[in-house]
């Protein structure tokens, strides 16, 4: 018995630890995503979200013309296709 | 006469014993199970096979000269199959969700709760004659945690006579989220809680997540080496995919390699379904546990919720707290569903997806420190 009160004084210290040390490990992850990651982020953008910014800019100034952004986007990426497979053959 | 007598002694129905039939019952439950039920069947065949395989009488599958033994020995003693499948998981998991949304990793680190809680109960159980030490209880304990690599991993270092029944449990239970987990989300949650529509995940950067698992290396580096390989390979395999130079090992890592590990793996696994280590008083024991472990899981990832909702300026449904269990993607799907019940117009999958991939992280983590403390 005695054995088994040193057991389950182990199991709640195990608990405590255990616990008390997940949060610290995720915590610091927020901390690091929220300060480091998110100014990065910002430096850094992605060439493709500036892209899509500039085709929605563009697609704006088109709109009296009646073409839609998804046509848009299809012969867009349809060309940048088939100027990579031309390329690639040359 | 005598060579007629030689035959017969080396057939099987000479030499079959009744553990070792119910044990390919065992496995055939096992087939039946992934094949008609469709419950995580990629595991479950190869498992049901091996177990079928290791009770053959006179083949000697899991005696040394046997091929089973030879597997388990290799890859599962070693570590080494766990580790690859994580790998594999690390290319398959897409860390947008959780770094558009961090705080969701705080409901991943809440549902581990489960696990260190059920350290309680296998203790418990020795009052009732099972002889459970804490490294039984640990490897017993990270059922909680449903994640299945984890589980057999941390069960190969701190117990490997409850290999076979822990990763049963582990994988039984990773295929009835579907069942156990609403009734608990729905206890614990209003209506209204469940209606609640959350705000649109932010875009996320290549560039965030290249070097995001660069840092969760680090961090474990410094402050939990124990958990790196587990960390490590799953980093490994989300820093491939991410950096988009080595498109043909992310691919490689994502199904090959993965698909070859988990054929081994079942095997290696199946292979510790034998008679005198499955059927006892123990495998009970353990199964129930895994259910205790993987409930109190739920329940504090969903309480969690509940908590940052109330004090959190932006909305947060507490279902997607039900997902920090981890159990990729099920959980995430699970917690999608019970919130289309309440509001057909609620999408909640990709909230989800981040307290479901915290909580691979936070499982591993959990499993560094058991293997720290106790191993």
């Amino acid at each position: 018995m005695e054995n088994l009160q040193a057991l389950f004084i182990e199991a709640g210290t195990l608990m405590l630890a255990g616990m008390v040390f997940v949060f610290a490990f995720l915590g610091l992850l927020i901390i690091f995503i929220n300060t480091v990651l998110v100014r990065l982020a910002k430096k850094y953008p992605d060439a493709i979200v500036e892209n899509k910014a500039q085709s929605k800019k563009n697609n704006k100034k088109q709109d009296g013309k009646g073409v839609s952004p998804a046509v848009v986007a299809a012969i867009s990426s349809a060309v940048t296709q088939y100027r990579q497979q031309h390329s690639a053959q040359k | 006469m005598e060579s007629l007598k030689v035959l017969w002694m080396s057939t099987g129905l000479a030499n079959f014993e009744l553990g070792q039939v119910i044990m390919m019952l065992v496995g055939c439950g096992l087939l039946y199970l992934a094949i008609a039920r469709n419950f995580e069947p990629l595991l479950l065949v190869p498992m049901g096979f091996g177990a079928i395989l290791t009770n053959i009488p006179v083949a000697g599958f899991s005696e040394v000269g046997g091929l089973l033994h030879y597997i388990y020995y290799a890859g599962i003693d070693t570590g080494i199959f766990p580790l690859l499948i994580f790998m594999g998981v690390g290319a398959m998991t897409d860390f947008g969700a959780l770094i558009a949304n961090p705080k969701t990793l705080l409901l991943g680190a809440a549902a581990q709760f489960g696990i260190f809680a059920t350290l309680f109960g296998a203790i418990a159980l020795n009052y009732v004659g099972l002889d459970f030490s804490m490294k039984d209880a640990s490897a017993i304990a990270i059922i909680g945690g449903a994640d299945g690599p984890t589980a057999i991993f941390l069960a190969s270092k701190l117990a490997p006579d409850l290999l076979g029944a822990i990763a049963v449990a582990a994988y039984s239970y990773m295929a009835l989220v579907p069942i156990i987990q609403p009734p608990i989300m729905r206890a614990l949650t209003t209506e209204d809680e469940r209606k609640i529509e959350m705000a649109q995940l932010r875009h996320v950067t290549r560039v965030e997540k290249i070097i995001f698992p660069l840092a969760v290396l680090l961090m474990t580096i410094f402050f939990l080496p124990a958990a790196t390989p587990l960390v490590g390979m799953f980093c490994l395999g989300n820093l491939m995919r991410e950096c988009g130079v080595v498109d043909r090992l992310s691919s490689t890592a994502q199904n090959e390699l993965i698909n070859i590990v988990t054929i081994f793996l079942g095997l290696g696994v199946g292979s510790k379904l034998s008679a005198e280590q499955f059927l006892n008083t123990k495998t009970l024991g353990i199964l129930a546990l895994g259910a205790v472990a993987f409930s109190i899981g739920t329940a504090t990832g969903v309480l969690m919720a509940k908590l940052m909702n109330k004090l959190s300026k932006d909305k947060v449904n507490p279902l997607i707290g039900a997902a920090g269990v981890s159990a990729v993607p099920m959980a995430a799907r699970v917690a999608n569903k019970v919130g289309l019940e309440a509001n057909p117009h609620n999408f909640l999958l990709m909230h989800a997806m981040g307290p479901n991939v915290a909580g691979v992280l936070g499982s591993a983590v959990a499993a560094g420190i058991l293997l720290a403390l106790v191993g």
